[in-house]
């Protein structure tokens, strides 16, 4: 029974099949990792340290305790500027439905479609900063936007400044990022609508769907989980806006976001242990956000296959409601008797 | 058994990249905590020594018009007499934030230009020092920024003096014939000039963001008179944004430009203000006057064909019947503590080049920083006017400044947010200037009480 054992051998042991895939695994993996690691996951961990210290970037540290997170929720400009997340939640509820129009429409033949996808895409390969030079000076008095509203009719007096205006700059603002990432929006729809058996269509036609039919009960239910992603990514987007206003109005006049604010408190007042715990409270803001959304989906869509909760919950009140009223027949009917 | 071996590799792997992050955070703090003494004080050093001297520099420089253009004609100048040094310049766009995350690798270059957030008791940790304040001061002037307990850690690359760049034509088509001294004259002007001519007045630049600071540099010594005003009156001083009553001290300088602004003396839409197209702008006389330092007269006159317009005006302040101007550093030359000593030695000698030999100074604009130099010939325009240098801060107060500054979150010379501030009330007509003043104070004062300030 005792066989000898054969002398480990390095080599073979790692050319080995198994060991061999291991490896394969181990290493492709690594470089993700480590990327993750080195530029996300340890900078995280040392802006939680930093958010308990009075520090500065450069200079000593003081150890404060939560004494940051209490400023954070007793200070007026925070949570202030997170009132204006609510114009860019607006819009990208807009957003999601421009693109989604735009997916179904271009989803099928049309002429030119390639063209237009590519066309509605592009933006979103614009670096952000450039989006907002080009912005800039769209909005500049008497420049693009300007012209084109005077071509078609508008008088050029009556026109507002368009990043000056208190009630008018979030919105105008709040469009540049709706006309960059609609197109990205509308290309996880477009993946998505391709995805769907095209047998569903047949059938719908043939049972003489019309088109918004064909949208409501084949395409949305086989897309909804996309659609859910695209709302929750959409929504913690709009809670850290930090481009578009930082570049075109750098925050001033009433534009100055949440992150914008925290980059100023960081880089101008130099406080650096504050900024860092609006970050970690802005963190799990999007964390309870993205849960809400969740459970949400739950409720009302159901995830994958399950069905709904409510249609679950509904049902089952339906049958009790029969079984209550048969068993009521049941006893009237032995009352009766 | 080779399911353990896999398991077993991917824990020593892991391990291994955790032990080499970790030392690689350990070798930092060590290399920070080295205090490199230098063997050299810069006023011994003579150019046309160690001509041998092997070393390649590496420079991070805010001046980013000019790194490929007059810097390269430096290098190739500088290379003639020291052949074996050679220098790499690096121009970063967004200076004033990434120069604070970049010093605090401890590996960044060689030389920088010192960013105001590193506090004077920091200086030590990050920078050599150029020698004793004592013995440096007897060559060169302005030197209080960036030294501390008698030593120098920071070379000024320049001085400004602070004033209202204008297009004299504009002035005089307007019938301004002589420059306002008051803020009241000053804004009589701005508005003969709406009434007469094209040109916008008064063009803030408020888009820009970093240009609105130059409001911050007149409201001390230029306001006030006082050299020590910035430490004495308004870091230490109670309430120092009230309002005096007799058209100067802060309040004056962001009154003005409150008025200014309301009273439509300046662009219609700030937020759309365009900086590189400003400076062509004013040289033409589209623009009449801006706000800024003297560092912007060069670039004004390069920018369109009409350089012989641009001229240079004291702020429109008077205090007891005479103007001042403050003549302050701007960005200062500082030397890695982290460099090798060569490396040191080299970035020495070609600071000393560029102060002593570049003409970098007169170039620019500048008020070069050597005792008795020949002032730049738009101050002859300054007849009369108190020339103003900068004053120590009193030992044991070196980051009080910063300190009340930062806490108090104003940004004092850092953003420009109280001018921005004065621009966006003036534009939706509230709070009033007074009020916004108040506010001031107010956080002013509680940062003070912080810093143990109490009148």
């Amino acid at each position: 029974m005792n066989t000898k054992r054969a002398p480990f051998n390095f080599f073979k042991w790692i050319q080995s099949g198994k060991v061999n895939r291991r490896l394969c695994m181990v290493t492709f993996i690594l470089a993700p990792l480590l990327l993750l690691l080195v530029f996300t996951y340890i900078p995280f961990v040392k802006m939680f340290q930093f958010s308990f210290y009075d520090m500065k970037y450069i200079g000593e540290r003081k150890f404060v305790g939560l004494k940051n997170y209490s400023e954070v929720f007793t200070r007026k400009d925070c949570f202030q500027a997170l009132k204006l997340s609510g114009y860019y939640i607006a819009a990208s509820f807009l957003q999601l439905g421009i693109a989604l129009w735009f997916a179904s429409v271009l989803s099928f033949r049309v002429k030119g479609g390639s063209l237009y996808k590519g066309f509605l895409f592009f933006p979103y390969l614009v670096c952000g900063i450039a989006v907002g030079f080009i912005f800039k000076f769209f909005y500049t008095r008497g420049f693009v936007l300007d012209t084109v509203l005077q071509w078609i009719g508008f008088d050029p007096q009556s026109l507002p400044y368009w990043l000056k205006d208190k009630k008018i700059n979030n919105i105008s603002i709040t469009a540049t990022s709706v006309w960059r990432y609609m197109g990205q929006n509308m290309v996880l729809f477009i993946g998505a609508i391709m995805s769907v058996d095209s047998t569903l269509y047949e059938a719908a036609a043939i049972d003489g769907a019309t088109g918004w039919n064909k949208f409501r009960y084949v395409i949305f239910p086989c897309i909804k989980t996309i659609i859910v992603l695209n709302m929750i990514l959409s929504i913690t987007g709009s809670l850290s806006v930090f481009e578009p206003p930082y570049v075109i109005t750098g925050g001033e006049f009433g534009t100055g976001t949440y992150f914008v604010i925290m980059n100023k408190l960081a880089h101008e007042s130099q406080k650096v242990g504050l900024a860092s715990a609006m970050a970690i409270v802005l963190f799990l803001l999007i964390m309870l956000a993205t849960l809400l959304q969740k459970a949400g989906e739950w409720y009302f869509l159901g995830v994958g296959d399950q069905e709904p909760i409510r249609t679950i919950r509904r049902q089952k009140k339906r049958e009790r409601q029969y079984n209550g009223q048969q068993k009521a027949k049941q006893e009237e009917k032995e009352g009766g008797v | 058994m080779k399911v353990r071996y896999g398991k077993r590799l991917l824990a020593v792997v892991l391990a291994g990249t955790l032990t080499a992050s970790l030392a690689a955070c350990n070798k930092k703090v060590e290399s920070g905590a080295e205090k490199a003494d230098t063997a050299v004080a810069f006023d011994q050093i003579k150019l046309g020594e160690h001509t041998d001297l092997k070393a390649n520099l590496k420079f991070l420089t805010h001046k980013t018009d000019i790194v490929d253009t007059t810097f390269q004609e430096y290098i190739s100048e500088f290379q003639k007499m020291y052949p074996n040094i050679s220098i790499e310049y690096e121009g970063i766009t967004n200076y004033a934030n990434d120069i604070t995350t970049r010093l605090t690798t401890g590996d960044w270059g060689d030389i920088c230009m010192i960013p105001v957030t590193v506090d004077k008791n920091e200086l030590k940790n990050y920078f050599i020092t150029f020698g004793n304040l004592d013995e440096l001061s007897k060559e060169y002037t302005m030197l209080f920024n960036y030294s501390y307990d008698n030593k120098v850690y920071g070379l000024p690359s320049m001085g400004n003096t602070q004033g209202i760049v204008y297009n004299k034509r504009i002035f005089e088509e307007a019938g301004v014939k002589e420059t306002p001294k008051t803020p009241d004259e000053f804004l009589d002007a701005l508005s003969k000039i709406k009434d007469n001519t094209d040109a916008i007045p008064l063009y803030t630049n408020f888009a820009a963001g970093w240009t609105m600071t130059a409001w911050d540099a007149y409201i001390d010594a230029c306001a006030t008179g006082q050299a020590d005003f910035a430490h004495e009156g308004r870091v230490k001083g109670k309430n120092p944004f009230a309002d005096r009553g007799d058209q100067t001290g802060p309040y004056a300088v962001y009154n003005l430009l409150y008025e200014a602004v309301s009273r439509g003396l300046t662009e219609e839409d700030p937020t759309t203000t365009d900086w590189e197209g400003s400076k062509a702008r004013l040289n033409r006389g589209e623009i009449a006057c801006m706000a800024l330092g003297s560092w912007s007269i060069a670039q004004m006159k390069d920018a369109a064909e009409h350089g012989e317009d641009v001229a240079y005006m004291p702020f429109p302040i008077t205090v007891n019947g005479k103007q001042y101007t403050v003549v302050s550093p701007d960005y200062n030359y500082g030397i890695n503590c982290n460099s090798s000593a060569d490396n040191q030695l080299a970035a020495m000698l070609y600071v000393k080049w560029l102060i002593d030999k570049s003409g970098f100074e007169v170039s620019q604009g500048g008020v070069p920083i050597k005792v008795n130099a020949q002032l730049p010939d738009f101050l002859k325009a300054f007849d009369g006017v108190g020339l103003l240098y900068d004053l120590p801060t009193p030992a044991g107060e070196e980051t009080l400044g910063n300190d009340v500054n930062n806490e108090s979150e104003l940004g004092v010379n850092v953003s420009g947010a109280l001018a921005k501030a004065v621009v966006e009330a003036a534009i939706n007509g509230q709070p009033e200037m007074k009020e916004l003043a108040a506010e001031w104070d107010e956080k002013w004062t509680a940062a003070q009480e912080k810093y143990g300030i109490t009148h």
